[in-house]
């Protein structure tokens, strides 16, 4: 984002916002009483049996709990930039974990079934994502050109390709495919299906954003190489798709993240990937959330890969230009 | 587990499309090609134990999965499992992606349209069960409530009082509910009854081996009153593919199952009771 140079006090520091902020976050922890919960059970010596304590009960904790969080978020606000993201990142996973730690998980139950989940779902999900990518990616770099193009024909064709099957929800697609194509007399296992239906789904939506990306080339450029008497494919290749790709990238890799998390769809079609494997494991012992918990981590670090890889491909191209 | 064969098999049911020129197999194609390929695909909803589950090293049990392989090497064939959801398997239409449901499917009339079921391996009682803390204490007391059971399932025919059961025990409509919550499966309704009685539903409708896993696992439900009715369960084969000589190979080794006792022993072995006794869910009511 734009750096200002124009430094105001912060607004935490003043007293108007400070005071408005905990009225309000006061109101909030009222309106939501967490009197019977842990926080309750601190404030007994205060205010003696949590359910019994009624509204001084109620005030009391909520103001107790109002003041941590200011002072917390002031503590925050003197520290620096980097300091403060730290902060606030490990205060947020702190938050999430306690919320996970609420369940009562049992942990020799998780560990016993994440060799299984990581063998066989994880690898699966992943297999299936990357040969999707894969695909959609070819499909986009065809779709875009041919959206591009003067031939009626081609427009046409991609053009109702990219409004059918961004048209239709992806897991409707899913059922066209593996229920229909059967009908037609081609037979498609579950695997293919999830393939074809998450190719064709992204593929159309990566081809707006490479039709974009193409674009949004100032046609001088187009004019400037044809004036130098380059062909179609060269100009192409050499001079627009070297420019587009930075303006590209950042849109395809969240697409690649979406991509990763509704190959989970193909789990109604019983293939063993994450999903499945997360929604059926805790099973035989009523252990659900054990399961559900560990395949959202594992998607959740995944994904946090997948954006690492996007950030230092995106540097890489900023450096060039 | 299903895709490492899926081109292969797609090969030959191509095949067999172009050269019948109509998506109706011959008679004995299913089983032919069974004993070509040397494998019996089986399908099974995963999400049922004691029924069928996964177990930690990836592998699947339960009693219907021990029919199914006992089935394939009585025919001298290797089993193969596919699990896809329920309402995939009861809808028909298979086109070959596997051969045989053991998958405790009752027989019914509508389900009858699509599918065969060559022959009757046990029976099950079906039954209510509530919050421990629900004020329901009869079936009647359900009446006019919120039932939750499984999309596609016999219980839920029966909650909407059209079970068309084929060749079944007689049995009444205890309980018309005012809202029916079909879901995924038995266990999503066991989820939501443990958060509290009249929370999400005010109860829900399984067969009793199941319940008894969850109360065992500590589910804060309990049975009401009697099973509400017997069905009986069958395998089933896809009416698609007719195959006369496949189902009839299946009604001769579950015969002789029942006659070795290999049925009844695989049913204690699965199904206890609350006291511990095992259940011999194999003999006819």
């Amino acid at each position: 984002m734009f750096v200002d140079t124009v430094i105001e006090d912060k607004a935490l520091h003043k007293p108007v916002f400070l005071i408005g902020l905990s009225v309000t976050v006061l109101a909030i922890f009222f309106a939501l009483n967490f009197t019977n919960t842990l926080f309750g059970e601190f404030l007994r010596p205060v205010i003696g049996d949590p359910t019994e304590s009624g509204f001084f009960g109620r005030l009391a904790v909520s103001l107790v709990l109002t003041i941590i969080f200011v002072l917390n978020l002031l503590a925050i606000s003197f520290t620096r930039l980097k300091v403060q993201i730290l902060i606030v990142w490990v205060e947020l996973l702190l938050l999430f974990l306690a919320f996970a730690y609420s369940f009562d998980l049992k942990m020799s139950f998780i560990q016993s079934r994440i060799p299984l989940m990581i063998s066989r779902g994880l690898f699966t999900t992943i297999y299936i994502s990357a040969i999707s990518i894969v695909i959609a990616t070819v499909i986009a770099v065809i779709g875009a050109i041919a959206k591009l193009s003067n031939n009626g024909f081609a427009y046409a064709i991609s053009s109702f390709y990219t409004s059918l099957f961004r048209g239709l929800p992806l897991l409707l697609q899913l059922f066209l495919i593996y229920k229909g194509l059967p009908q037609l007399g081609f037979m498609v296992d579950a695997v293919p299906a999830a393939i074809t239906a998450l190719s064709l789904c992204y593929g159309a939506y990566m081809t707006e954003i490479f039709r974009a990306g193409i674009q949004s080339i100032p046609k001088g450029q187009w004019e400037a190489s044809r004036a130098l008497g380059f062909k179609f494919n060269l100009i192409l290749r050499k001079i627009i798709l070297p420019q587009a790709i930075p303006i590209i990238i950042p849109p395809t890799g969240n697409q690649f993240i979406a991509m990763l998390k509704d190959s989970s769809l193909a789990s109604v079609l019983g293939v063993w990937e994450l999903m499945y494997l997360a929604r059926t494991l805790g099973q035989r012992d009523f252990r659900h959330m054990e399961m559900l918990l560990t395949a959202a981590m594992i998607y959740w670090a995944l994904t946090i890969v997948l954006e690492v890889i996007q950030a230092r491909i995106e540097k890489k191209y900023k450096q060039k230009s | 587990m299903s895709n490492k064969f899926g081109f292969k098999k797609s090969l030959i049911v191509f095949a067999v499309a172009l050269l019948s020129l109509n998506m109706t197999a011959k008679a004995g194609a299913v089983y032919d090609y069974i004993q070509a390929n040397n494998e019996l695909m089986i399908a099974t909803d995963a999400n049922w134990a004691p029924f069928s589950y996964i177990d930690d090293d990836g592998v699947m049990q339960g009693f219907d999965v021990d029919v199914g392989r006992e089935i394939a090497k009585r025919m001298g064939v290797e089993a193969r499992f596919i699990t896809p959801d329920w309402d995939v398997i009861t809808a028909g239409n298979w086109n070959m992606r596997w051969d045989v449901s053991v998958g405790s499917m009752t027989p019914t009339a509508s389900r009858s349209e699509v599918l065969n079921f060559p022959a009757t391996y046990y029976y099950t009682p079906a039954a209510f069960a509530v919050h421990t803390d629900s004020p329901v204490t009869t079936l009647a007391g359900l009446n006019g409530k919120n039932v939750c059971t499984t999309a596609a399932s016999t219980w839920e025919m029966y909650l909407q009082g059209d079970l068309d059961m084929l060749n079944a025990p007689a049995f009444t409509y205890d309980v018309t509910p005012g809202t029916i919550t079909s879901l995924k499966d038995g266990a999503m309704c066991a989820d939501d009854t443990r958060l509290g009685a009249g929370v999400r539903n005010d109860g829900f409708i399984d067969s009793v081996p199941m319940i008894q896993g969850a109360i065992e696992a500590g589910y804060p439900i309990r049975f009401l009153g009697d099973p509400a009715f017997h069905e009986p369960l069958s395998l089933a084969t896809d009416l698609g593919n007719n195959d006369p000589e496949l189902d009839a190979e299946l009604a001769r080794i579950i015969a002789e199952m029942q006659k070795d006792y290999t049925l009844s022993l695989l049913s204690i072995q699965h199904f206890k009771n609350a006291d511990g006794t095992s259940e011999d869910y194999t003999l006819a009511y």
